[in-house]
């Protein structure tokens, strides 16, 4: 896949507008889980989403091919998010947290969607729930329990997208799944 | 082997693949001894097993369509070649 990737953005260094879509197509759901763990919410998640890809075409000519380009595309995305949650009001922030409505409304749906039985529904509430953790923590450590835990980067490509030492990201990880830990255990 | 903080930072160690052989026996021998820390390394690796297997979440149907039409409008430059 990452060959077809590369011809890919080949094309659109070349000026070939429609390869993008392939490009969009393929990391769109990778792109907007970040988004959606990091902020939230589903529709701001989907913004930012959109406002990466927009981000990552116009400036693809800064791209080296000789990178991994999900790296460059996730830095775009968690930077994009980093500073919308930075930009937020605390108070509307804390709002969000308690009520947690539209992660809610995403879960119900995917509930709805599948018709699940009965178990798998108290097993969404669990996901739900531990949505609400991944967000209670700092967005530094968040970011990082993302990428690694959802996503399963390496360490060193988790220190390249946030643009931090791999030192750090290891102290990092260390501290939120200690924090997890404590929210999670009674669980 | 003193318990904490030692242990605790190889356990950590351990979840990230990077614990040396000796390491690694150093803390199977310690948990053995001690119920706390097995106990501590237990809510660690089901802290990772529920945060990983929470489900990944897919972008909305139109997503890929909503990108393209909100690009700049492409140049003309399809048939440029040199």
């Amino acid at each position: 896949m990452e060959t077809i990737i590369k011809q890919k953005i080949k094309e659109v260094k070349k000026g070939d507008q429609s390869s993008f879509e392939d490009i969009v197509s393929f990391y769109q759901n990778k792109v907007y889980q970040i988004c959606f763990r990091m902020i939230g919410n589903a529709h701001e998640a989907e913004d930012l989403a959109q406002e990466a890809f927009i981000r990552a075409y116009t400036n693809i000519h800064t791209f080296d091919e000789r990178r991994k380009f999900s790296t460059w595309l996730y830095r775009i995305a968690t930077n994009l998010t980093i500073d919308r949650i930075r930009k937020k009001k605390p108070d509307y922030f804390l709002d969000a947290e308690v009520k947690g409505t539209e992660g809610l409304d995403m879960y119900s749906q995917l509930a709805a969607d599948q018709a699940l039985p009965e178990e798998e529904v108290e097993s969404l509430e669990l996901q739900s729930y531990i949505h609400k953790e991944i967000l209670a923590l700092p967005p530094k450590y968040r970011s990082i329990i993302v990428l690694r835990f959802l996503d399963e980067l390496s360490l060193q490509e988790i220190a390249e997208v946030l643009d931090i030492p791999v030192g750090t990201v290891k102290t990092r990880i260390h501290r939120g799944r200690e924090a997890l830990r404590k929210r999670l255990r009674h669980v | 082997m003193k318990c904490k903080p030692e242990t605790v930072a190889l356990m950590h160690k351990y979840l990230d693949g990077e614990l040396k052989q000796e390491e690694e026996r150093e803390l199977r021998t310690h948990l053995q001894q001690c119920s706390a820390c097995q106990n501590h390394f237990h809510e660690l690796k089901r802290t990772i097993t529920m945060v990983g297997s929470s489900s990944h979440i897919n972008a909305p149907p139109d997503f890929t369509k909503k990108v393209m039409a909100g690009l700049p409008k492409q140049k003309k430059r399809n048939n440029v070649t040199r």
